[in-house]
């Protein structure tokens, strides 16, 4: 059995090639996709784009959403055979691993989000770096990085780079003059995150472009913290934008996902790491990924209004000695943030008095955010640097990057900032009273 | 994919630089330093893909034969040139192939050479210094008619970058700069 339709991108179609001509003559030109060429967008807002962009209803029954195509395999005919021979096999539908309409229908959803022209989703966040940064880097190369980069980043620069003699230099993100400085002639990306992790730094991603652009140097940030309801990326100058899915996109914490997205020249470049590095987005969980994005723009709202009225408490509590909001106007980077951030988020970072032992105490107090590594979701997480994501380090190496003791990570969910106060008044209450009681 | 090479990204990129010329400026270059006698050792510069770097971390010896008071270990400059010269050929060849929907097999190109080392020596003055002549035979086999083998040919040396390079004259600026040590 085989299929003769056009099993995929229609507006994808092998060069035109003359008999006895040159290379000069291929006519097949780049466009957005796959699918996104063709599909009008439904609405200009960040919200109607959320809801509609790349979801399509069931040809077949008219039932409405994109139905789940938990398939790994699909009928194979004469077109797909040629858009493998010809190079474009990204543009139609042969094997989940290479892609499945779960996938791009998430895709499209995503890159619309972010401007992007393409856009890949991946098994995790991690994936999606790995398979970016290796596209984007050759042999002996170096990229500069921020000195604060996730865990994770960290590792695969510092544990799996010098195996491919690849390098790489980390630059304070403030320090512009010291970033440039690191670019050598080998350097091919810069890499760097939107907002850092603890301390929400706001990055000055328009900068780091310029001078990206300048040194004809690629520039990938991670905006993991700051989806695209609160920066679209792109439009900054950056070239890939890249985010951990399973955490403000999603926003229900029930998936592990990545995504890069940005010109379709480079994601056709990533396409091929994603097929050689195996990191592929089950149909399953594109399925709850693009409902997760659906109410993206509402869920973000959420985030804010409920982290902003927080904020503002801990900021007045008399035991928590600082508080990191890019919102609030004591944040060092406020008048970026304003800048920049069209939106706000959940993640609040403060420090409280007592060191990490009263810290302890205050996330086994509270009731509502639950003690668990990750962020973005709808319920509020908290976490402490000094034992999870920064556990590694030593205390003076973290005191090094600015985590006191006593620092906290909270991401806020979408509850009421109501509940959330009442909570934390409680747990802090408890928090300081078992103090006093230990001294009695 | 025709030949391992994508046709589609081919012919994407050939649009591009139609649109945006600076895209089709490659900037190359390598160092050579001195090692031993007749021996050196060349490595790759980065280079530039239009307007973005690239790495390239290779390296490679030369070196002439014992008879020529070298010690034979590595291929010698005759070699490298005539390797560049047929290596790009390739490129151009296959390039085109692909292009054009002709499916390959094998490609095999035979390079034979003699020069004269008289006037390397300065022995003689009609003696020309470099190959007065390069030979070399193309063994294909593919799925085209030995005609379009042999247009597919003509156009690859007419667009390789280095069989034109040796077919032309080429500028060739230099400066020496010297720091004298005491004897």
């Amino acid at each position: 059995m085989s299929n003769a339709n056009i099993l995929g991108d229609p507006n994808s179609t092998t060069p035109a090639r003359t008999s006895g001509g040159w290379i000069a003559d291929l006519d097949r030109t780049r466009h957005a996709g796959p699918f996104l060429a063709g599909h009008a967008s439904a609405g200009q807002g960040m919200s109607t784009t959320a809801v509609h962009a790349g979801t399509h209803d069931d040809p077949r029954t008219g039932a409405v959403g994109t139905p789940i195509y938990q398939a790994s395999t699909f009928v194979l005919g004469e077109n797909q055979y040629q858009s493998v021979e010809e190079g474009f096999a990204r543009d139609r539908f042969i094997y989940s691993r290479y892609g499945n309409p779960s996938q791009w229908a998430v895709q499209e959803k995503l890159a619309a989000l972010e401007g992007a022209e393409s856009a890949i989703v991946f098994s995790s966040g991690m994936a999606a770096i790995t398979s970016t940064v290796m596209a984007l880097m050759d042999k002996g190369a170096h990229v500069v990085a921020s000195s604060d980069l996730y865990g994770g980043t960290y590792n695969l620069f510092n544990q799996e780079f010098p195996t491919f003699g690849m390098s790489c230099t980390m630059v304070d993100s403030y320090d512009f003059v010291a970033i440039e400085a690191a670019i050598q002639p080998n350097t091919q990306l810069m890499y760097f995150e939107a907002i850092t992790n603890p301390l929400l730094k706001v990055i000055d991603i328009p900068r780091l472009a310029e001078i990206a652009k300048r040194r004809n140097v690629r520039l990938v940030v991670d905006a993991t913290f700051a989806p695209p309801i609160s920066m679209r990326t792109l439009d900054h100058g950056v070239d890939v934008v890249i985010h951990s899915a399973s955490k403000y996109l999603n926003g229900h914490s029930d998936l592990i996902a990545g995504v890069a997205a940005g010109s379709r020249k480079l994601i056709d470049m990533i396409w091929p790491r994603l097929l050689n590095y195996g990191g592929s987005l089950d149909p399953h969980a594109c399925f709850l990924l693009e409902r997760g994005l659906k109410t993206l723009a509402i869920r973000m709202r959420a985030h804010e209004e409920s982290a902003t009225v927080l904020a503002h408490y801990l900021e007045a509590h008399p035991q928590v000695q600082k508080v990191f909001y890019p919102f609030l106007e004591s944040h060092p980077d406020y008048a970026t943030a304003k800048r920049l951030l069209k939106n706000g988020t959940g993640n609040i970072t403060f420090v409280i008095e007592g060191g990490d032992a009263a810290a302890l105490r205050l996330v086994n107090a509270l009731q509502i955010p639950k003690q668990a590594t990750s962020l973005g979701g709808v319920e509020s997480l908290i976490s402490l640097p000094f034992n999870t994501s920064q556990a590694t380090f030593t205390s003076r190496q973290r005191s090094n990057v600015g985590i006191d003791p006593g620092c906290v990570r909270l991401s806020v969910g979408i509850e009421d900032a109501a509940d959330l106060i009442a909570d934390f008044e409680q747990a802090l209450a408890v928090t300081y009273s078992q103090k006093e009681m230990s001294h009695a | 994919m025709r030949n391992s090479i994508p046709t589609a990204a081919l012919s994407e990129f050939v649009n591009e630089v139609a649109a945006s010329p600076e895209e089709a400026l490659m900037d190359y270059g390598i160092e050579i330093n001195w090692e031993s006698g007749t021996r050196s050792r060349t490595e790759t510069k980065p280079m530039k893909v239009g307007p973005h770097q690239v790495s390239r971390s290779f390296s490679w010896k030369s070196d002439e034969p014992r008879q020529l008071m070298g010690n034979n270990h590595g291929p010698n400059p005759q070699e490298l040139l005539l390797s560049g010269l047929g290596s790009c050929m390739m490129v151009s060849f296959i390039a085109g192939a692909t292009a054009e929907g002709i499916q390959l097999e094998t490609v095999r190109i035979d390079f034979d050479a003699t020069l004269d080392l008289r006037g390397f020596m300065g022995l003689s003055t009609n003696t020309a210094v470099g190959f007065p002549n390069i030979r070399y035979k193309i063994h294909v086999t593919g799925d085209a008619t030995p005609e379009q083998f042999a247009e597919l040919h003509r156009k690859s040396v007419a667009h390789s970058p280095n069989a034109q390079t040796i077919l032309n004259p080429v500028g060739l600026q230099g400066e020496i700069i010297s720091t004298q040590i005491d004897k």
